[in-house]
């Protein structure tokens, strides 16, 4: 079967780009038959209004009108491809068995299941899920995309993806930089049949000769007697070196023109950079940046760069554009003072502000989607391929609470996971929480009680089924049980309800 | 309670209750030795990313053994440990504090470290002169980079290594004085000898070493390619795609150390050159200059009085005040997505303040201990003591000063030595550690307790967050007392009343933007910035904010804080036993008095370590 990969028609208002008149289709040799699946992570900061957020409906089909009336209104359009798990609590919530900063527990807790080291860093002791996922999905096994807007940071107040127990994998923040490396895979799909220019002949002899001259250095390193972790960075370095040698075919759809039609030129590109990824504003960095750095993931996409993808939004800012315009940072907000601290006065319209981020998160969750889902893959599209999973850091973000932890699925995994629904795991009533349940009417002082206690299954199953649905599996080649260090209020109990979620299958 | 007595380890490991009444908890293991670096981020250049200052590795009690020789420098020998820890008192006039223990040796480091990608700009720069990417809009070569991390190089990374050597081969080649950085010759007939000759000496800048013969057979083989690998074959088009190859080189983006002679205590013996490039990346964050490969390549490197010469030749260089500013960056928690560029405060309340004032009170901030340490040849105390200050328009208000008398640019002037000693009574610490509408007596004294003093509480009790601050009233009318009462349950006070709010309470004649006050603004309540610090092991009567200082200037908690950072930055490593020695050196140094800054860092050159190296410990 001829893989397939076309742009079609980049419909709504969110993206700007010309349709597409002249579709690339072209065969592939070497390619599998079936699409690749993949795992995307929208990631965002400080939790959300769970009470506007979560539409009243908590098990069930999902229709465009679930979402009316509430923040998740954008996603409305895309009802059907959408998988709305709820009762899910994710580890290791503050206070049961670690007692460290609550933000640094989500962030470093959050994709690894696992307890945080007790030293300043605060970095995860284990793995996270994109990288256990990458090195079984990806070809050659390779690290995944870590990508954020704005600038990067190595502090655990934001960093969530790990390489290896302690060791943070800080996100890239430059379009540009992911830039490069598509237009490196431009053309270099040899496998249309057209036979190669001489220009691009030394092109390839100069990168060959290159390479081996880099494999002949690294070579030399393996013949000290290094430790044993500064060998492993070696042969590492080297397998890297093998895995972009045997990639494989790049497919047809990785060139020039199916980036131009998503918007991303090297123009473009610069502009949406500021000119090298620093010194653009905050407002061009959340907006024309991290649009930019979706286009970027689709590219990805369609060049089969790239199959687990993680873009976080900082958390730390002071939302200033696309009609907003307020006077604190979004972690003083989630407070509802303004501030650091916690109580005291709610900050003047602090609510309404609250809405508006979630909202615009929304608005962006959903440009993400319909983007992937305007790209013809195979039978389906990009999106049908994919799992993308918005996460957020907590719940409510006064409360620092990680249960009832609000999660939304866009699309199925080339139709594994059971999209057009609401799946409740906790098999009770989770409700939506209580974030308005202070700084409303005529309410001036902060309390503590916009949290809530429904929704404590541990996030562990619903990674596991992800995991299966990306096409995980263990060395015996059954379906993954497990993921994470423990699965309970008791870290030294490991893993006590293994398996996935079936309910959040489209088989179960 | 008079017997307070915190014992420091190679880091300080104390939660607050832990620390009162002698032995402490937790703090009996034998120090580990952290596996060194492995992170690839030296000396913190690379500014705004996390401090190295991980804990971990706490030494047991008692039993403090001298550094012996590990740190020569002038005349530092062991001597500063005191004896065993009983858990008594202190006697009078005693420091109140143990010296820990330390372990003799030299602690294992990675060998092939890669360059942050802040030492990668200015190895760019020093080894191409290159500083923008003309491909990029000028850009830093290292924003098209990945981020720094420390484990294996990522696709995503190698990727953005081959196309900044591309951008920068063409760019060199295009540019004839870039070009005169990189051959040192003009090419003949088909070029071969003038590119050999590159190959030897423009290798040797870019490995930082003298390549080995294979080495340079190697990029001979690829300059014989030339007909193959370029258009046309010109000396030219070879010559870019030798830079990009050298570029790309693991040789070039690591930090290699690969000799192996051994001395007669199984270590290995550092090269001239593998000695020159430590001096250069821990001073410079930068490659060695001409001078330095001079000194390698003639075998000059070979003492501890040798390396000190250069060491001090090279902290005259202009390059070395960067080094001291990121270091100090460290030091004060500095950089992006932290308090100091974050600040917010209500403009309603506090209208002399606005966002755009964040950089500018941090560049006060930087000029300040620019000052102290390369214009005044200033030491440790004077952070404390110095009215040096840095003033604009924008700041003269909140300083007591007249506006008009300023401009735009940050002006020096000397502060009001009651009211403005020290870094910590700047507007940029005091704006960066309060909340929006009010002062924060508990980011602050945290700031003094941990960062200064060493002190580490532990974590807050689950739940710490979420307790409320006590509405204002007729008699809670001052934020202290609000706070105070806040923090008085009992899992709260023993921390916060005893060791976190006291500094802060000090502290709170400052007013959120870093004014002098005299009096709560909102109920007209008088400030009582009064209050018993612990220093030292013991509570001292604080009566404002310069008496503070002062007794953090004298503090021997402090000083060693102070050297431990240094020596975490400066060999990019986290706290264990072996470094202990030369913190306790340093830091007796420092206790003893008229030790400038600059012979603090010089003094860092003078360790074995600078000498030989032991493996990194296999896991």
């Amino acid at each position: 079967m001829n893989r397939r990969i076309f742009l079609r028609g980049l419909g709504g208002a969110a993206l700007a780009a010309p349709l597409l008149s002249s579709l690339r289709e072209k065969s592939v040799k070497g390619q599998d038959a079936e699409a690749p699946r993949r795992l995307v992570v929208f990631f965002t900061h400080n939790g959300c209004l769970t009470d506007r957020w979560y539409p009243a409906l908590e098990d069930g089909a999902l229709t465009a009108d679930t979402f009316t009336g509430t923040t998740l209104a954008p996603l409305s359009p895309y009802a059907s491809k959408l998988l709305l798990p709820r009762g899910f609590k994710s580890l290791n919530q503050y206070g049961t068995t670690q007692t460290i900063d609550p933000h640094d527990q989500a962030m470093g807790s959050k994709l690894t299941c696992a307890t945080i080291n007790d030293d300043t860093t605060r970095y995860a002791t284990a793995e996270s899920l994109d990288h256990t996922i990458a090195k079984q999905i990806n070809p050659g096994g390779v690290d995944p995309w870590v990508l954020t807007v704005g600038s990067a940071s190595t502090s655990i107040k934001e960093v969530i993806s790990f390489s290896q127990p302690g060791t943070a994998f800080p996100a890239t923040a430059n379009p540009t930089t992911i830039y490069n490396q598509l237009t490196g895979l431009f053309g270099t799909g040899s496998s249309t049949g057209t036979s190669t220019t001489p220009a691009a002949d030394y092109h390839v002899q100069r990168g060959k000769s290159v390479i081996d001259l880099v494999k002949q250095d690294l070579g030399r390193y393996q013949k000290l007697k290094m430790s044993s972790q500064d060998l492993k960075k070696v042969s590492d370095w080297l397998d890297l070196l093998r895995t972009t040698e045997t990639m494989g075919a790049v497919p047809a759809a990785c060139a020039a023109d199916a980036a131009t039609q998503l918007g991303v030129t090297s123009d473009t590109v610069k502009a949406a950079s500021g000119g090298g990824g620093f010194g653009a504003g905050l407002a061009t960095a959340f907006t024309a940046g991290g649009d930019m750095m979706q286009n970027l993931m689709a590219l990805g996409m369609m060049c089969d760069a790239q199959r687990v993808m993680l873009l976080t939004y900082p958390g730390y800012v002071t939302f200033t554009w696309d009609g907003m315009m307020h006077d604190a940072d979004h972690h003083g907000l989630s407070h509802r003072n303004g501030s650091v601290a916690v109580g005291g006065t709610c900050h003047a319209g602090v609510l309404d502000m609250l809405a508006q981020i979630d909202n615009w998160f929304a608005g962006k969750f959903a440009r993400l989607v319909g983007l992937l889902d305007s790209v013809t893959e195979g039978t389906g599209t990009l999106l049908d391929n994919t799992a993308t999973m918005w996460l957020q850091e907590l719940s409510d973000g006064n409360a620092h609470n990680t249960n009832n932890l609000p999660i939304l699925i866009a699309g199925g995994a080339g139709g594994y996971l059971k999209t057009g629904h609401a799946v409740n795991v906790e098999g009770k009533t989770v409700g939506g929480g209580n974030s308005d349940g202070d700084c409303s009417g005529t309410d001036t002082s902060v309390g503590f009680n916009t949290g809530s206690s429904t929704g404590n299954v541990p996030i562990n199953k619903l990674y596991v089924t992800l995991m299966n649905a990306v096409g995980c599996r263990q060395a015996d080649g059954s379906k993954v049980t497990a993921f994470g260090q423990f699965d309970g209020k008791d870290a030294t109990a490991g893993i006590t309800n293994p398996g996935e979620f079936a309910s959040l299958t489209s088989a179960g | 309670m008079s017997s307070w007595r915190i014992l420091l380890a190679a880091t300080v490991v104390t939660g607050c209750t832990a620390s009162i009444d002698g032995a402490p908890a937790g703090t009996g293991a034998a120090a580990g030795i952290s596996p060194a670096s492995g992170t690839g981020s030296n000396p913190g250049m690379s500014g705004g990313t996390a401090a190295a200052t991980g804990s971990g590795a706490a030494t047991g009690t008692g039993a403090a053994t001298g550094s012996g020789g590990s740190s020569s420098g002038s005349g530092g020998s062991g001597g500063t440990a005191s004896g065993g820890s009983s858990g008594a008192a202190p006697s009078g006039g005693s420091t109140g504090i143990d010296t820990p223990a330390c372990t003799p040796g030299i602690p294992a480091t990675s060998q092939i470290p890669r360059l942050t990608n802040a030492q990668y700009d200015r190895t760019v720069r020093d080894l191409l002169g290159v500083t923008g990417l003309s491909a990029s809009a000028n850009a830093a070569p290292s924003t098209l980079l990945a981020t720094d991390q420390a484990g294996s190089m990522s696709q995503l990374g190698w990727s953005a290594y081959q196309t900044v050597a591309q951008m920068l081969s063409a760019q060199v080649m295009a540019d004839p004085t870039l070009k005169a950085n990189f051959l040192k010759c003009t090419p003949t007939g088909d070029g071969s000898a003038c590119l050999h000759d590159t190959i030897v000496a423009f290798g040797r800048r870019a490995f930082r070493r003298a390549l080995t013969a294979d080495e340079v057979s190697t990029f001979t083989t690829l300059v014989s390619q030339g007909a193959q690998v370029t258009a046309d074959g010109t000396p030219d088009e070879v010559a870019e795609v030798l830079l990009n190859a050298f570029l790309v080189s693991p040789s070039f983006l690591q930090r290699s150390e690969i000799s192996e002679t051994p001395d007669s205590s199984g270590h290995y013996v550092l090269s001239g050159a593998e000695v020159a490039s430590r001096l250069s990346y821990m001073l410079w964050g930068s490659m060695p200059d001409a001078t330095l490969d001079q000194m390698a390549d003639q075998n000059q490197l070979t003492t501890k009085a040798q390396i000190l010469a250069q060491a001090q030749r090279m902290l005259q260089d202009p390059k070395a005040r960067d080094m001291v500013a990121a270091f100090h960056r460290t030091y004060l928690l500095m950089g992006t997505n932290t308090r100091w560029d974050s600040a917010s405060h209500d403009t309603s309340l506090f209208p002399g303040f606005s966002t755009a004032m964040i950089p500018v009170v941090a560049a006060e901030t930087e000029k300040f201990f620019d000052k102290v340490v390369f214009t005044d040849s200033g030491s440790f105390q004077d952070f404390f003591t110095s009215t040096a200050g840095f003033v604009n328009a924008q700041t003269a208000p909140l300083y007591g000063l007249n506006a008009s008398d300023y401009g735009t640019d940050l002006a020096p002037v000397a502060l009001d030595k009651t009211q403005r000693p020290g870094f910590l009574t700047r507007l940029g610490f005091l704006t960066s550690y309060s909340s929006f509408n009010r002062t924060s007596p508990i980011l602050r004294g945290a700031f003094v307790m941990k960062q200064v003093l060493g002190f580490d509480p532990g974590a807050p009790p689950a739940d710490a967050l979420n307790t409320p601050l006590p509405a204002q009233s007729s008699t809670l009318d001052t934020n202290r007392k609000q706070v105070d009462a806040q923090t008085s349950s009992q899992t709260c006070a023993s921390c916060h009343h005893t060791f976190i709010n006291p500094p802060g309470f000090v502290m709170e004649a400052f007013n959120a933007v870093g004014q002098w006050q005299t009096a709560e603004a909102g109920t007209g309540a008088a400030i009582d910035s009064t209050a018993d610090v612990v220093i030292d092991g013991n509570p001292e009567h604080m009566t404002g904010p310069a008496d503070l200082m002062a007794g953090l200037a004298k503090s021997a908690q402090a000083q060693r804080r102070y050297a431990d950072l240094w020596v975490n930055f400066a060999y990019a490593r986290t706290d264990n036993s072996i470094d202990a020695c030369v913190v306790n050196d340093l830091a007796a140094k420092i206790t003893k008095g008229g030790y400038t800054v600059l012979n603090l860092i010089a003094d860092l050159t003078q360790t074995d370590s600078f000498l030989v190296r032991v493996p990194e410990v296999s896991q």
